[in-house]
C-alpha cells in the first residue's frame, strides 16, 4: 500500500489521530489514584493533623536526600575513577573502599557514625569537630552509596568504547583531559538511569537516620503515632509522603535525562 | 636522502603468546606515502599503533622527527604531531562535528575557541563536508564520519598522518569520497603511513609498498616493481588474492 493511500484509509477512520501507545499510561493511573486518595485525605481533619504535624520531617528528609546524594555522587567519581586506573596502589584502596562499604548495612554505618566515629572525632578535636546529628547522619549515608556509586561511575566508564580513548590520546589529550572531555561526559550520560535510581533508593533509605533520633519524615511520623495512637493514619500519611516524594524525583530524573540526550 | 621522520627500528611487540610484530624495522622520509598491505591478523594495524605508542612496543627503537617514541619525556606533545584516522573512525559522539574538530586543538595545541572554529571549517571544507559543521556524527554517513575524523587530525596540523584501514568499514559507494581527501593530502607532500587494501590509492599515490605477514616484512618495494614482478613466493600468493 502506498504511503498516500495509508493516510487516506487512517484519516478516514479517524480524523484527530491520538498517539494512544505515548501516553504515559503509568503517570495517568496514578493520577487518578493520587487525585482520589490527596482528595479524601485533604478534606479529613484526622490527615491534615498528621500533615502538619510531620511537615518539618520531610523538609529533613529532603535535605539530608539532597546534601548525601551531592556528596556520594562526587565521592562516587573520585573512587570510580580509581577504580580503573592501572595505578595499583589507586585501584586497592578503591576496592577496599567499595567492598566495605558494600559489605555493611547502612543501618550500622549510620549507627556507628553517631554513637562511634561523632564521639570519637568530637573527643579527638577537644569538641572542635562535632558530627552530631544530621552531619553525621549525611556523612553515613554519603560514604555508604559513594560506594555503590562508584561502581556505578566504573561500568559507565567501562562500557564506552576503547576507540574513544585512542582517538582521543591519539590527537595528544592527556589519560585526565581524555577522561574529562570524551569519556565521562559520554558515560554519564550512559549511568543517568542506574544514578537516578540510586538517588530515589537512597530518599527511601534516608529513613534510617530516625534511628540516631533525628526528625526526619519518619521519626515524625513515630512520634505522632505514638503520640495520638492513630497508626493507621499516621502511617498512611508517611508512606504517602515518600511516595510522592519519590515520584517528583522520578520526574526530575526523567527530565535530566531527557535533556541531556544526545539527539 | 634527506633527515627521516620515522625510524622504527627491530621492533617487537606481543599479545600474550601472539607475537603480533617480530623484528619489523622501516624508514620513512618526510613527505613519502608508505603503505602497508598484508593478510589480515599480519601485524600492520598493531605496526602502526606501536608508532604513536598507543601500543607501548616491547623491544626495539621507534624514533619520529628525532625523538624516541618510547621513552619520550611527553609522549603527549609527539602524538600531537602524528595524527591517526581509524578503522571505525572513533569520532566523539556525543560532540557536534565542529567540535570534534575543535576539542584537542584547544586543549592540546591551546588555540581560542575562534582561531580553533576557523581551522576546524577550513578542515571540513578541505574534506568536501563544510555543511556538516553542526551534525552530530550519529547524523552523518560512514564517509561522512571518516571524513570529519581526518579533519580532525590534520587540524592539528600534524607532520605525519596514519590511516588504519580508513575505507574497510564503509559502504562501497563511500569510499572514492574518502580515498580523494587522502589522495589530496598526499599530493601536498603529507607523510604518510597508510594500512590499506584499496589498490587504486596504492598505485596512485604510495612511494613504496610494504607487504606484512607474522610481523616482520615480506616484501618492500615500488608499487610498479611489487605489482609487476615480486620477487617473494608469498607475495605473489597475496597479490593473487587481492588482485582477482
Amino acid at each position: 500500500m502506498t504511503a498516500e493511500a495509508e493516510k487516506l484509509r487512517r484519516g478516514r477512520a479517524l480524523p484527530i489521530s491520538i498517539p494512544w501507545e505515548r501516553i504515559p499510561w503509568w503517570v495517568v493511573i496514578l493520577s487518578i489514584v493520587g487525585i482520589t486518595i490527596g482528595w479524601s485525605v485533604l478534606t479529613s481533619e484526622a490527615y491534615l493533623n498528621v500533615i502538619r504535624f510531620v511537615m518539618g520531617g520531610v523538609r529533613l528528609t529532603l535535605h539530608v536526600t539532597f546534601i548525601s546524594f551531592a556528596i556520594a555522587l562526587v565521592v562516587g567519581l573520585i573512587f570510580g575513577l580509581m577504580r580503573v586506573t592501572k595505578n595499583p596502589v589507586l585501584y586497592a584502596v578503591s576496592t577496599l573502599y567499595v567492598e566495605v562499604m558494600r559489605g555493611i548495612p547502612l543501618l550500622v554505618i549510620i549507627l556507628y557514625m553517631g554513637y562511634v566515629i561523632t564521639p570519637m572525632i568530637r573527643d579527638a578535636t577537644g569538641g572542635r569537630i562535632d558530627l552530631q546529628g544530621v552531619p553525621a547522619a549525611v556523612l553515613g549515608i554519603a560514604i555508604c552509596y559513594g560506594a555503590y556509586l562508584a561502581e556505578v561511575y566504573r561500568s559507565g566508564i567501562q562500557s564506552i568504547e576503547r576507540g574513544q580513548m585512542e582517538a582521543a590520546r591519539s590527537l595528544g589529550m592527556s589519560y585526565i583531559q581524555a577522561m574529562r572531555h570524551v569519556i565521562l561526559p559520554q558515560a554519564i550520560r550512559r549511568i543517568l538511569p542506574p544514578l537516578g535510581n540510586d538517588f530515589i533508593a537512597m530518599l527511601k533509605d534516608s529513613s534510617l537516620i530516625a534511628v540516631i533520633a533525628l526528625p526526619d519524615l519518619l521519626q515524625m511520623g513515630r512520634l505522632y503515632v505514638s503520640r495520638t495512637f492513630r497508626a493507621f493514619e499516621g502511617y498512611n500519611t508517611v508512606a504517602l509522603l515518600y511516595l510522592v516524594l519519590t515520584l517528583l524525583l522520578s520526574l526530575l530524573v526523567r527530565t535530566v535525562e531527557r535533556r541531556t540526550a544526545i539527539e | 636522502m634527506s633527515e627521516l621522520i620515522i625510524v622504527v627500528e627491530h621492533v617487537y611487540k606481543s599479545f600474550g603468546h601472539v607475537k603480533a610484530v617480530v623484528d619489523f624495522s622501516m624508514e620513512v622520509a618526510p613527505g613519502e606515502v608508505v603503505v602497508i598491505i598484508g593478510p589480515s591478523g599480519g601485524g600492520k594495524s598493531t605496526l602502526l599503533r606501536c608508532v604513536n605508542n598507543l601500543e607501548p612496543i616491547d623491544r626495539g627503537r621507534i624514533i619520529v622527527d628525532g625523538v624516541s617514541v618510547t621513552d619520550a619525556p611527553n609522549i603527549n606533545e609527539i602524538r600531537a604531531e602524528i595524527g591517526m584516522v581509524f578503522q571505525l573512525f572513533n569520532l566523539f559522539p556525543h560532540l557536534r562535528a565542529l567540535e570534534n574538530i575543535t576539542l584537542a586543538q584547544r586543549i592540546v595545541r591551546k588555540r581560542s575557541q575562534e582561531e580553533a572554529e576557523a581551522i576546524a571549517r577550513e578542515q571540513l571544507a578541505k574534506v568536501g563536508i563544510p555543511e556538516k559543521w553542526d551534525s552530530y556524527p550519529s547524523q552523518l554517513s560512514g564517509g561522512q564520519q571518516q571524513r570529519v575524523a581526518i579533519a580532525r587530525a590534520l587540524a592539528m596540523n600534524p607532520k605525519i598522518m596514519l590511516f588504519d584501514e580508513p575505507t574497510s568499514a564503509l559502504d562501497p559507494e563511500m569510499i572514492k569520497g574518502v580515498l580523494d581527501v587522502m589522495l589530496d593530502l598526499a599530493k601536498e607532500g603529507m607523510t604518510m603511513v597508510v594500512v590499506s587494501h584499496e589498490m587504486g590509492f596504492v598505485k596512485a599515490a604510495a612511494d613504496r609498498v610494504i607487504i606484512m605477514d607474522y610481523g616482520s616484512i615480506v616484501e618492500e618495494d615500488t608499487p610498479e616493481e611489487l605489482f609487476t614482478a615480486p620477487k617473494e613466493e608469498r607475495t605473489r600468493q597475496f597479490l593473487s588474492q587481492i588482485l582477482h
